[in-house]
């Protein structure tokens, strides 16, 4: 009976510490970014940033560009990897190698080869706004793709893909058919939060978006974050709440009756 | 002309043939059971069928028409899994009218047949649930149901009832014969479980090692098995080295006690004749019109509704199987034990 008592005050104990530790800098930052007008409370930091029109155009652009690449990487990974679980089971070990190349080699690294190869010709891809676009999609699509790949392999993992295929099939489905109606529903929960944190990920990305000269969101707080005070710390809270209402989304929708259905081998 | 056709079928996946030298034909709306040990090849000669594996030669008809390398969405025919493969993401009604909504079948259609189907499986209320709201045993009711709504012309189960416990599985072997027969339809049931087997089928494929050992009605598999693997692997068996005394009056002997067969004996082949009797065909004491034999009890097993005694006879172990009757008096081991048999409950292997 003392033993459990003391062991529930020292979970206590560490737990208010972590949050501390967690939530102190992020009041901080918070009262902080309240603060432009001298001697009270105002959303003034915010309302300038919201006003600044480079701001909403960055915003815009690493949105618009975010739905984009994880639209496609969405497309490109669901069919490899199920392709791979289904024909090519020795292989997924070396794609999982490969998908964590982004954590291996250094984005920065990764940038100038990008550009290395690809503004000479034959590809000329740094030329147009619209062209360095492409480039920036294909390079923000292998950035995500640690967290797409490992997101859709856990959820493949989840079902028995193989024999779930066969059934469709010998009920007359053709792989089209097998994709979109067995293998995508199934695989829901595990594409949204791959897609969610792969969608973070571009909005909050620097280098890509500096290196190519784009203006994308990362790039701009870096940009006001030099010149301003209090902007910077209500742009922080604003990409925070960003984050927060993906991983909200991502909890919302992995839980309930989705998840109870996966278990259904 | 026969409704399923295999012929000459070969399957060679590495070294060893997976499935060779196949011939099978099944009247439309029989049930046969393709019976054998583990990696005898059954699952792939099923899954051939199905069109989910190529044959490396050979061929498949069904109705006359050439299946062997027609893709398996474009077959119908209806399979059934070990472990159900229900689509988790749809509902119990769902699941069974995709087959028909992939085929782009009317609305009012599949649900008419959906309807029907849940009928036939007497699951007529568990339309919306989900798959893991439902016993193993109901989600391969469904699963069947699934299989059986497009109306195939032949259905596969694999091992449809490995997963479940002992009393759900009789229970449900019955409703799948049931539900075959009110069909008609033509059934391939693959199991490694021989009374499973021997109480469903028409007729009865017994395999090992990829090939085809026997084919016959339950009772022809079970009292003339034509191999020694058959006789071993479906029920139990008693094979005793002899030697022949008298060939064209079958007169064999074990050890030094002669036994009379009513079969003569067959010398076509050089192996070594042994003498067969299943264990339920052995009876206690002596009796004049019969064969005896005398030996030394070795054990008594209790097994419930039967009672097994492993009874030595020069020098070889017999067993013999009782019905647990209460007069029955049971030899005590190391006792001096009398047994005997019809000419005719023996044969030669
Ligand atoms: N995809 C494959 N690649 C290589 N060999 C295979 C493949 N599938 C089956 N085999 C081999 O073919 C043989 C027959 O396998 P099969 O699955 O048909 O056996 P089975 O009779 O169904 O056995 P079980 O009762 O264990 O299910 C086995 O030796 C197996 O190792
Ligand atoms: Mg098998």
């Amino acid at each position: 009976m003392k033993k459990l008592f003391k062991i529930d005050v020292w979970a206590w104990f560490w737990g208010i510490l972590a949050l501390l530790y967690f939530f102190l800098p992020m009041y901080g930052t918070l009262d902080f970014s309240l603060r432009m007008q001298k001697g009270q409370i105002s959303f003034l930091a915010y309302q300038t940033v919201l006003a600044d029109p480079q701001f909403m155009e960055s915003f815009r652009y690493s949105v618009i560009m975010g739905l984009i690449s994880v639209s496609l990487s969405v497309i490109l990974f669901v069919p490899t990897v199920y392709w791979i679980y289904l024909k090519l089971p020795n292989l997924r070990p070396v794609m999982e190698a490969i998908t964590l190349l982004p954590f291996i080699i250094p984005v920065i690294v990764y940038v100038f080869g990008l550009i290395r190869t690809f503004s000479g010709p034959p590809f000329e891809l740094t030329l147009t706004p619209f062209k360095t676009d492409i480039l920036i999609t294909a390079g923000y699509i292998v950035l995500s793709m640690p967290f797409m790949f490992r997101a859709i392999d856990v959820g493949m993992r989840a079902i028995d893909v193989r024999t779930l295929t066969e059934a469709a099939q010998s009920l007359g489905s053709n792989w089209f058919q097998v994709l979109f109606d067995v293998i995508f529903p199934n695989l829901r929960v595990a594409i949204l939060s791959g897609a969610l944190i792969s969608f973070a990920l571009v909005m909050g990305e620097l280098i890509l978006g500096d290196f190519l000269v784009r203006p994308a969101l990362g790039p701009y707080m870096v940009l006001v974050g030099r010149d301003h005070a209090y902007e910077p710390a209500a742009l922080a809270i604003i990409s925070y709440a960003l984050t927060w209402v993906c991983l909200g989304l991502i909890m919302y929708f992995s839980r309930g009756k989705n998840t109870q259905q996966l278990t259904g081998r | 002309m026969s409704f399923l056709k295999l012929t000459n079928v070969y399957k060679l996946f590495t070294e060893i043939p997976a499935v060779e030298d196949f011939n099978l034909e099944a009247e439309q709306g029989e049930f046969i059971s393709f019976l054998g040990p583990s990696g005898c090849g059954k699952t792939t000669t099923l899954r051939m069928v199905a069109g989910f594996e190529m044959p490396s030669s050979g061929q498949i008809t069904i109705s006359g028409k050439d299946l062997t390398y027609v893709p398996p969405n474009k077959r119908n025919v209806g399979m059934v899994f070990q472990s159900y493969a229900l689509f988790p993401n749809m509902t119990v009604a769902e699941n069974i009218g995709y087959g028909l909504k992939a085929s782009g079948k009317p609305k009012a259609e599949i649900k008419q047949r959906v309807e029907e189907m849940l009928e036939l499986i007497h699951l007529g209320n568990l339309g919306a649930r989900f798959p893991s709201q439902l016993s193993g045993g109901q989600q391969q009711r469904v699963a069947l149901a699934r299989a059986l709504a497009i109306r195939p012309q032949v259905l596969l189960l694999d091992e449809p009832l490995s997963a479940l416990d002992a009393k759900i599985r009789v229970e449900l072997r019955q409703e799948i014969r049931r539900i075959q027969q009110q069909l008609g339809i033509t059934t391939i049931y693959v199991t490694h479980d021989q009374e499973e087997a021997l109480s469903l089928s028409d007729r009865v494929v017994v395999m090992s090692q990829g090939r085809i050992e026997q084919v016959g009605t339950p009772a022809e598999i079970y009292t003339t098995p034509s191999t020694e693997f058959v006789a071993r692997f479906v029920g139990q068996i008693n094979l005793l080295p002899i030697h022949v005394v008298d060939q064209p009056a079958g007169l064999v002997k074990v050890g030094q006690q002669p036994v009379r067969t009513s079969r003569s004996v067959n010398y076509s082949d050089e192996k070594a004749l042994r003498l067969a009797i299943r264990p339920e065909e052995l009876n206690p004491g002596h009796r004049e019109d019969a064969n005896n034999l005398t030996g030394v009890v070795e054990t008594v097993t209790y097994l419930g509704s039967i009672v097994r005694i492993r009874v030595l006879i020069e020098g070889n172990s017999v067993l013999m199987d009782l019905f647990n009757e209460r007069r029955l008096r049971l030899p005590a081991v190391g006792e001096s034990f009398e047994l005997n048999f019809d000419t005719d409950a023996c044969w030669l292997l």
